[in-house]
Order: C-alpha cells, then structure tokens, then sequence
C-alpha cells in the first residue's frame, strides 16, 4: 500500500512537472489531429491568435500554395476548435504569451514562422541549415525540435540536421 | 481462428469493394460523358501519375515528387519533407477504404499538380492504375 501511494505521488510528481515544462497547451482534438497533421505535424493552436486562424481557414484551397481545403462540417468543426484553444485563450502558456505579446497592435500573422517572437528566436541560424532539404524552412518545427509534438519547444531540446545540438 | 479468417475475409471484400464502388460511379459517369468510353486504362494511369506538370505553385511537380516511384513504399512529401505512407492498398490496407477520403485527396491532389481538378477518365485510370501496383 505504502509503495502504491509512493508510486502515485512519483508519477503525479513527473507528470505535474512535465506539465509545467510544456510550451503550449497539448493537441486533443482527433479531427484536427487527422485533417491538419497530414501534410505536416498538427501545429498546436496555441501558437497562433484566433485572427491568425481564421484567416488562414479561409484561404484553404491556396494553403501557402498548396490545396488543404475541407468538406463543410470539418472545416467548421476545426475553425471551431482552433477559436477555442488559440494563444490569446491560453496565456497561461509560456509560448502562447510571447508570441501574442510579440504581434504589433492590429497584426495578424500570415504563419507561426511570422510572428515576431518566433522570427527574432530563429535569426541567429544560418539561412543553409534551414533551407536545406532535411528543413525546407522554419515551418518544420518537428525537423528541428525533437519535444514539438510533446509540446515543449525550449532549445534545449534542439537538434538541427547536419549540425547537431544547438549552442548559443 | 475461424473468426479470424472471417473477419479477416470481410475486411478484404469491404476494402475491395470502396475502391471498386469509387471506379464503377466514375465508369457510369464516363461512360455519360463519352458514348465510346471502353473503360479504365493501368497505361493511361500511368502517365497521369508520373507525367511532369507545372502545378499550382507554379512549379513543375508530379504525383511521384511526393508518394514516390514505388508505391509500395513509405516516400516523402515533397513540400514538408513528412513521410507519406504507401499509396498502394496491397502495402497499406487503410487505403481506399473510404470514399470522402479519396475524393478529398484527389481533389486536392490534382489541384496541386495539375493546378485544375481531374478529369473522370483521369481519375478512372489513376486509381486502377494505384490499386494494381
Ligand atoms: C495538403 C497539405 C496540407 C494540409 C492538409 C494542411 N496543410 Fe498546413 N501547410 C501545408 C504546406 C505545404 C505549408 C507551407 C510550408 C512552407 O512554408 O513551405 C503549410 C503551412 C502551415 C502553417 C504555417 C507554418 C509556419 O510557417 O508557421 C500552419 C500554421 C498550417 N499549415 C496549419 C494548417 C492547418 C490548421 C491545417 C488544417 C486545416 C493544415 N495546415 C492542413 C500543407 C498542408
Ligand atoms: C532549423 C531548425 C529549426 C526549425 C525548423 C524551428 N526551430 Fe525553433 N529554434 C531553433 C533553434 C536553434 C532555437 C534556439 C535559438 C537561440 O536560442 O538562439 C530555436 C528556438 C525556438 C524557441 C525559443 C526557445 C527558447 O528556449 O527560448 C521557440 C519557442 C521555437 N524555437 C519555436 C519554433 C516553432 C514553433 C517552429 C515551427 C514553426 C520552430 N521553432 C522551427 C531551431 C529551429
Ligand atoms: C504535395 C504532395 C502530394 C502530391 C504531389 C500528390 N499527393 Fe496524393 N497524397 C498526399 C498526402 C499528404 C496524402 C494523404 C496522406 C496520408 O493519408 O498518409 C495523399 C493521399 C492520396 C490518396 C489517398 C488514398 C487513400 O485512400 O488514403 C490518393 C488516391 C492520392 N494521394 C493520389 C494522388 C495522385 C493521383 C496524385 C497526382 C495527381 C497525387 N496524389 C499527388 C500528398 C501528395
């Protein structure tokens, strides 16, 4: 008895920590997960204002050049989402808060990439490392942060392709 | 183990038949739009999948710069660099089990590299073309 009270107190212990650590609220909707992760991971909503968003969902048949548009009772049940759990909702979430914090009066961001805050964290990595083909551009967090789709985007935990760890 | 075989046997007809329904509407409506439609070509499909088009981004693309030219195989995709999974059914069972599913991405995928929607016959011969790799 002792060990299992011992063993739940551990676990929530690692867990409440772990969950202080996370960067942004985590993904939980299985329709976002299926529709917005085929083509790339599926971007927590918290990294964007609602603004973003919607206007990004309404521009889907041209997604930065490409077709992502969806039947009617997705595309509305996924902007529903995406209002629900955008930054400006969340900034109890370190990330959520800076990059809301970083957008200028009145600015809507064309991308997560955009953003002042995360445009000011990337500026120091040499343009080839991010160009390359294992990258292709800044929108491919998960090629460079190893803890993206756990949520946790600290630099720590940092590996960019042909380079290796990231030292500032 | 008879069960096994008997749910392994119903899976096998219901995914046949998702792909086979697809092809037999595409076949009627080709067959409306063309009295002289003889039906689906593998050759036909071929060229549609591995011809070089100028796509939607304005530059030239097909459908193997994302699913590969083995399609039993896991490939990348060209824009994002994430991996696809096998587009043959034979490799990947989940494929061709759904008919929202299909149409959303031919849809979608044509746009990309043809920069317009297919054609019935098109899509007709691309699809018997995928099923039978
Ligand atoms: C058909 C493929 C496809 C689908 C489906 C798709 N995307 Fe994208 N998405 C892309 C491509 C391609 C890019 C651009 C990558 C680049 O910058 O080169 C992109 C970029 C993005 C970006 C910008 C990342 C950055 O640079 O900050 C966000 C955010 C995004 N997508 C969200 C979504 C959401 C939300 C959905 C679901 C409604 C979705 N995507 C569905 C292909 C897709
Ligand atoms: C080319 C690799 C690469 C890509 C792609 C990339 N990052 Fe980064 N990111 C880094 C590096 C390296 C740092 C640390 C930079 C520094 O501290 O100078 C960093 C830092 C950050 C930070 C700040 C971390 C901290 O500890 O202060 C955030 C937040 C972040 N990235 C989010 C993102 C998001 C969101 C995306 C996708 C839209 C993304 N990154 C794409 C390499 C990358
Ligand atoms: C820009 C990349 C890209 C190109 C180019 C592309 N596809 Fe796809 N295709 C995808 C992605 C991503 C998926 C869905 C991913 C998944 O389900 O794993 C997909 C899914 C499909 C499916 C869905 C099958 C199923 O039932 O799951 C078919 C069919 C398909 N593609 C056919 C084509 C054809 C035909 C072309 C050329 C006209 C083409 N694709 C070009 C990226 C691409």
């Amino acid at each position: 008895m002792k060990s299992l009270i011992l063993t739940v107190a551990l676990t929530s212990a690692v867990f409440a920590s772990s969950f202080n650590k996370s960067d942004v609220a985590p993904v939980t909707n299985e329709l976002y997960k299926k529709e917005c992760g085929s083509c790339h991971f599926a971007y927590q909503p918290g990294l964007l204002p609602s603004k973003a968003w919607n206007k990004m969902m309404l521009n889907l048949s041209n997604h930065f050049g490409s077709d992502a548009s969806l039947e009617e009772e997705d595309y509305l049940s996924i902007s529903r989402y995406l209002n629900n759990n955008s930054a400006e909702k969340f900034m109890n979430y370190k990330r959520s808060a800076k990059i809301v914090d970083s957008l200028r009066a009145g600015e809507i961001p064309e991308s997560i990439s955009k953003t002042p805050y995360i445009i000011k964290k990337h500026r120091d990595i040499k343009a080839s490392l991010i160009t390359q083909k294992e990258v292709k551009g800044i929108f491919n967090c998960t090629a460079c942060h190893t803890t993206a789709q756990k949520w946790i985007y600290g630099e720590s935990d940092v590996l960019i392709p042909n380079y290796g760890k990231w030292k500032d | 183990m008879k069960l096994i075989i008997t749910i392994l046997s119903l899976f096998s007809i219901s995914f046949a038949s998702v792909a086979d329904e697809y092809l037999l509407t595409l076949a009627k409506q080709a067959k409306s739009e063309n009295p002289k439609f003889s039906g689906f070509d593998t050759k036909r499909g071929e060229s549609v999948f591995t011809s070089k088009h100028i796509g939607k981004k304005g530059k030239e693309i097909s459908c193997t710069s994302c699913h590969g030219n083995d399609l039993n195989k896991v490939s990348k995709n060209y824009f994002t660099t994430k991996e696809i999974e096998p587009l043959s059914p034979k490799a990947n069972p989940k494929r061709f089990s759904d008919i929202k599913t299909i149409e959303k991405w031919i849809r979608r995928n044509f746009n990309d590299v043809y920069n317009r929607e297919g054609t019935t016959l098109e899509k007709g011969d691309v699809v018997t073309y995928i099923i039978n790799k």
